[in-house]
């Protein structure tokens, strides 16, 4: 099962090291996708399926998209926004990492984690998120609620 | 025999590095945003990994806020860049040199 982890974590790097080389804003944001899938899988691998879920849910899901559109919409800056191509090779790499995790985890049937971990934790996240640390639970939905305002259109002002 | 311990450590500093050097180096400030996410999934990584070798629930419900104050990061600079864009402010960050009240 450490194979499936080295090999997420490999290609996790790899592309990281897309993201700091290529030019194009557009291929670093999907290569940051490609990065934040890995790092799910990782957390999976340690034993964490639920904030796994969170972490594909909330950054690949949600945040990502936001990235993308930001950039198509600041996409008449000259040349370096305009590509909107991601090369075929990653593409294909991304695509091959994911098969090849997919098949050794599967390859070691019942429990994909590859650490032994106290079935409870899970469980006891829940617990812990609304005892001890409410009140920063209840912060970060505010500030959550404060972002969403962040993108909500001006209103019109008379002239 | 592979130790996952090591390739966590690896995995988490390699992003970290990549993420610090996108920020210090790339201009644009979407790129340095993106850094930004970057640098967080490597410490969430670590911090998964080792609140299950310790058996720390605390460890799990930090990564959980994490990941959440880091899409309500996302979202707000993502507004910032847009709204320098509408000021005709660009996307660079070596052309903020001024604020205005």
């Amino acid at each position: 099962m450490a194979w499936a982890a080295l090999v997420a974590g490999v290609v996790a790097a790899f592309f990281a090291g897309v993201m700091l080389l290529h030019r194009s804003l557009y291929v670093s944001a999907v290569s940051l996708l490609v990065v934040l899938l890995q790092t799910a899988v990782l957390f999976l691998l340690c034993g964490s399926p639920l904030l796994g879920l969170l972490q594909v849910m909330i950054y690949a899901g949600a945040v990502m998209v936001l990235v993308v559109v930001t950039i198509m919409a600041a996409g008449d800056e000259g040349g370096r926004f305009a590509d909107f191509s991601f090369p075929k090779p990653l593409a294909w790499l991304g695509v091959l990492a994911a098969v090849g995790e997919t098949a050794l985890i599967l390859s070691h049937a019942a429990a994909p984690a590859a650490v032994q971990v106290d079935p409870a934790l899970q469980a006891q996240l829940g617990a812990v998120l609304f005892k001890p640390y409410a009140l920063a639970t209840e912060a970060v939905t505010l500030l959550m609620f404060l972002a969403a305002l962040a993108i909500a259109p001006e209103p019109e002002t008379a002239a | 025999m592979i130790n996952l311990t090591a390739v966590v450590w690896g995995t988490t500093g390699a992003l970290f590095a990549f993420g610090l050097a996108i920020v210090v180096l790339r201009r644009q400030l979407l790129a340095m945003l993106l850094g930004l996410e970057l640098m967080l999934a490597a410490v969430n990584v670590s911090l998964v990994h080792h609140a299950g070798i310790f058996n720390d629930a605390e460890a799990l419900a930090v990564v959980a806020l994490v990941i959440a104050v880091a899409a309500a990061e996302a979202v707000v600079g993502l507004a910032l860049i847009l709204r320098l864009r509408r000021a005709g402010s660009g996307a660079d960050a070596a052309l903020l040199t001024e604020l205005q009240g």
